[in-house]
């Protein structure tokens, strides 16, 4: 090392002189040494790996979905295999029906949401569940956004739920630091969400998560097959069972319930009170903001949009709130008028239809199915005929 | 900000291009400079305030000699100044604890009041990178500096602040004159230790953390089969994570253009004491070497005056890991352990008959032994873990295969690359392909993790 301005150091004597031998200084602590033309066979393989691996893998990991499939509870944050479904559904050229676990079916089985009933209704499979449990506006623009290109040129029925709008909470507007869902899929930089306080580190890596296919697919075995946990929880839970013979090939079932199960009774018999949520204003609503955005990204990818909007458990709100709502829903209605959104503003089911305060029974789906189905923008959207 | 996380890559992504830039201007100083406070800074800003207090003063000191007949009285103020940081930082918390207790004792109910602020961090490490230099001059081994930012760039430069290696002025001061020449060499070194140190800290160190952890911050409940496990954890997980930083600091220097000190050189396969600190964070170890044992009189005062000298180095140094009885009893076995295998190597029949494993797994058991004092969060805990192991209950440690196979294959890959089978690692399709499977394993199940280094609380 050339060294003009600082005199060398002289050798200090040892700490000790005894053993005698100096090992030899190498390059590291465990050397594994490669040269700069090693590395970029490394990055080659790495890269053919990264791109070949998640591939493979669908070939064999069955993904058995036939009528009335929805993403099994389980892989609810696998956004790899909810992007996998993405796909196969927009393949078979139906319409997707887009939204919350109010799509998806918290409360009923999957042949008992919504697509189920109309495609019974229709005597076809042109309607696939596309709802993702606890799914809100601004992850459902997330969800579009990234792992929905498969999406492009489809009808899309999509859902609005103004429950996420019955509060700062809800519209995730509130300072109070609290963990959202899929905080994955919100926006991570562009858009200021008060609660969320992921670090910056953590947001950069969600960001890079959703664009490199491996990381998904990585996190897919985690979800899948090792119960949601890295490896090494996993073992530390099951320190003598082979984390090679986890991985089954066997994706949990859309039959599967949520976990903790639901209780499927009418809310009137839970022992729900009513309640007056404080709504938010739809002009600074950040979720409405999303769900709006979400319509134009679809649109601008050449998708048919159509949007259900409710139905909302009406007989839960106080009076005040229900009148509060209901301003809600027409401002809702105007801008998708306005924007010539064809859309349907589903009519209260009966009482004893609604699990809580958004979700419908087996019974209030088969009811709201018939509604869109009786719906004329609907009919038409659908390019059906209904006596 | 550490370089494990993501905000570290995107640093280094807007940092590394712009240093491209301005290597070889005179811009070059300023932007390491800039990114070395950025870098610290990142922590607590109000940290940097400590770092530039410190700079400063042992700038000034070090200028102050040069032009005086009397250097004492500087290095005095360089002394004072950073001791007196590192004391009240520290070692603040611990006095006050200690002085109450020492009050208690005499009767008088009285709570010193203990400091209430966080460690800042690393602030061992740079405190002494800062105060080696003063010492240095003073000596006539190092010229004075007149650049404070050539200076300041020597004591913060980011990828050896927080936790070292502790450099020498003798050695990282040169290299930040002139343009620096990055080789495609120093660009496959670099990627070459930064690829292998965040293998040892993600994949190893923070796997063995979760295994240790719950165990060490309960120790009552768990038996001798698992406090063992857990100690023989512990001293993995401190190696992957330690050396596994300097790997990681080493080669991100090294794409830099600047060379670091080698910090670790396979310690667990020392066959003695002695050679341990020789393979163990050799940055600190002759550090104490220059800075302590030699100005104590080192080995030149006769027999009883070394053994004095070494036992105080080895404590100092384990007051300088932590504040609390349990590093000061870490240093006091570990100046027990020096001194007697430096007398079983003065016997020939000891150096000559005793076969080399043997003296390994000597020392491996006896550092194992001394990790117990390191871990332990009290001395009452390490008690404990002591009483609890001679107990010898053997119930079941719920220790992951997994996880032991991993050290096993780390520890044959060493023993296989310090035997005459070394041929075996040196085909590039063998590098080549464990450099795949590492980063495989990375990509895969090394993604959640984040964890701190366990030396940034030094």
């Amino acid at each position: 090392m050339s060294n003009s301005t600082v005199a060398e150091l002289p050798e200090p004597p040892d700490l000790v002189q005894v053993s005698g031998e100096e090992p030899e200084t190498p390059f590291g602590s465990n050397e594994l040494r490669l040269s700069l033309s090693e590395w970029f066979a490394v990055a080659f393989v790495v890269c053919a790996l990264a791109y070949a691996v998640p591939i493979l893998w669908k070939q064999i990991e069955p993904l058995q979905c036939g009528p009335d499939y929805r993403v099994p509870f389980r892989l609810g944050n696998d956004y790899w295999a909810i992007e996998r479904w993405i796909d196969e559904a927009a393949s078979w050229g139906g319409t997707l029906v887009v939204g919350d676990s109010v799509v998806w079916g918290h409360y009923v089985a999957k042949d008992a949401a919504l697509p189920h009933f109309l495609n019974e209704r229709t005597q076809s499979d042109r309607f696939a569940n596309l709802g993702i449990d606890g799914i809100h506006p601004a992850a459902l623009l997330g969800l579009v956004k990234h792992y929905g290109r498969a999406v492009r040129g489809r009808d899309v029925v999509l859902h609005c739920n103004l429950l996420w709008m019955s509060s700062k909470r809800h519209d995730l507007t509130e300072e109070k630091e609290f963990a959202l869902n899929h905080p994955k899929l919100v926006p991570q930089f562009f858009a200021r969400i008060p609660c969320y306080r992921e670090s910056l580190s953590g947001r950069l890596g969600n960001v890079i998560g959703r664009e490199v296919p491996l990381l998904g697919w990585a996190s897919h075995l985690q979800i899948a097959y090792f119960d949601n946990s890295d490896l090494a929880t996993w073992t530390l839970d099951r320190p003598y069972e082979c984390p090679a013979r986890a991985v089954t090939l066997r994706l949990p079932s859309p039959d599967e319930p949520p976990a903790p199960e639901p209780v499927a009774r009418p809310w009137t018999e839970q022992g729900i009170d009513r309640f007056g949520p404080a709504w938010v204003e739809l002009e600074t609503s950040f979720q409405w903001h999303c769900f709006r955005r979400t319509v134009e990204l679809l649109q601008q990818r050449n998708n048919r949009v159509f949007v259900v909007l409710g139905p909302f458990n009406e007989h839960m709100l106080g009076d005040e709130s229900c009148r509060v709502y209901q301003a809600r829903k027409q401002a809702a209605e105007s801008w998708l008028r306005q924007h010539s959104v064809p859309c349907c503003i589903a009519a209260p089911l009966p009482s004893r239809l609604y699990a809580d305060a958004s979700h419908p029974l087996a019974e209030g789906y088969r009811m709201l199915a018939d509604q869109l189905l009786e719906n004329e923008q609907f009919q038409r959207f659908c390019g059906i005929r209904r006596q | 900000m550490l370089f494990h996380t993501w905000t570290f890559a995107l640093f280094f992504a807007i940092f590394y291009p712009v240093y491209l830039l301005v290597k070889g201007t005179r811009l070059k100083l300023p932007w390491l400079f800039l990114a070395s406070y950025v870098f610290y800074g990142w922590w607590n800003p109000v940290y940097l305030l400590l770092i530039v207090w410190s700079t400063t003063v042992d700038y000034l000191a070090v200028l102050g000699m040069s032009r005086s007949r009397w250097k004492g009285p500087w290095l005095a103020m360089s002394l004072v100044n950073n001791l007196g940081l590192l004391g009240f930082f520290k070692y603040g918390p611990f006095v006050a604890e200690n002085l109450t207790a020492l009050l208690a004792w005499l009767g008088i109910p009285y709570e010193v009041p203990p400091p209430d602020f966080l460690l800042p961090v690393g602030i061992s490490f740079f405190v002494f990178q800062s105060m080696s230099y003063t010492i240095d001059y003073y000596r006539g081994n190092v010229h004075c500096e007149p650049n404070f930012i050539r200076y300041a760039t020597f004591v913060s430069l980011f990828p050896q602040l927080v936790a070292g290696p502790i450099e020498r002025a003798s050695n990282l001061l040169p290299q930040l004159y002139g343009t620096p020449r990055i080789t495609r060499e120093d660009l496959g070194d670099g990627f070459s230790l930064f690829v292998v140190g965040l293998f040892k800290k993600v994949a190893l160190a923070d796997y063995l953390a979760q295994y240790v952890d719950p165990i060490y911050s309960a120790p009552s409940q768990y038996s001798a089969a698992a406090l063992l496990l857990a100690t023989f954890a512990f001293a993995w997980q401190i190696y992957f994570d330690f050396s596994g930083y300097t790997d990681m600091a080493r080669g991100i220097a090294r794409v830099m253009g600047f060379r670091l000190m080698l910090n670790f050189n396979n310690p667990y396969l020392a066959t003695g004491l002695g050679d341990f600190w020789r393979r163990w964070h050799i940055s600190l170890s002759t550090w104490f070497r220059d800075y302590v044992y030699v100005p104590l009189g080192g080995n030149r005062t006769g027999t009883f005056a070394t053994y004095r000298n070494l036992c105080m180095t080895m404590l100092v140094s384990g007051l300088w890991h932590g504040a609390a009885w349990t590093f000061v009893v870490w240093g006091a076995l570990h100046a027990l352990g020096y001194s007697l295998t430096r007398a079983l190597e003065t016997s020939t029949v000891y150096r000559r008959r005793v076969p080399k494993w043997a003296k390994q797994a000597g020392t491996f058991l006896f550092v194992l032994f001394t990790w117990i004092f390191f871990r332990a969060e009290s001395m009452a805990d390490a008690g404990i873990i002591v009483r609890r192991i001679a107990e010898f209950g053997m119930e079941d440690p719920v220790c992951p295969v997994l996880m032991l196979a991993m050290v096993a294959a780390v520890w044959l890959y060493q023993r296989l690359y310090e035997s005459e089978a070394r041929w075996v690692l040196r085909p590039a399709p063998v590098r080549i392909g464990l450099v795949v499977l590492m980063i495989g394993y990375l990509a895969v199940f090394g993604v959640s993790s984040g964890q701190a280094f366990i030396y940034f609380q030094f």
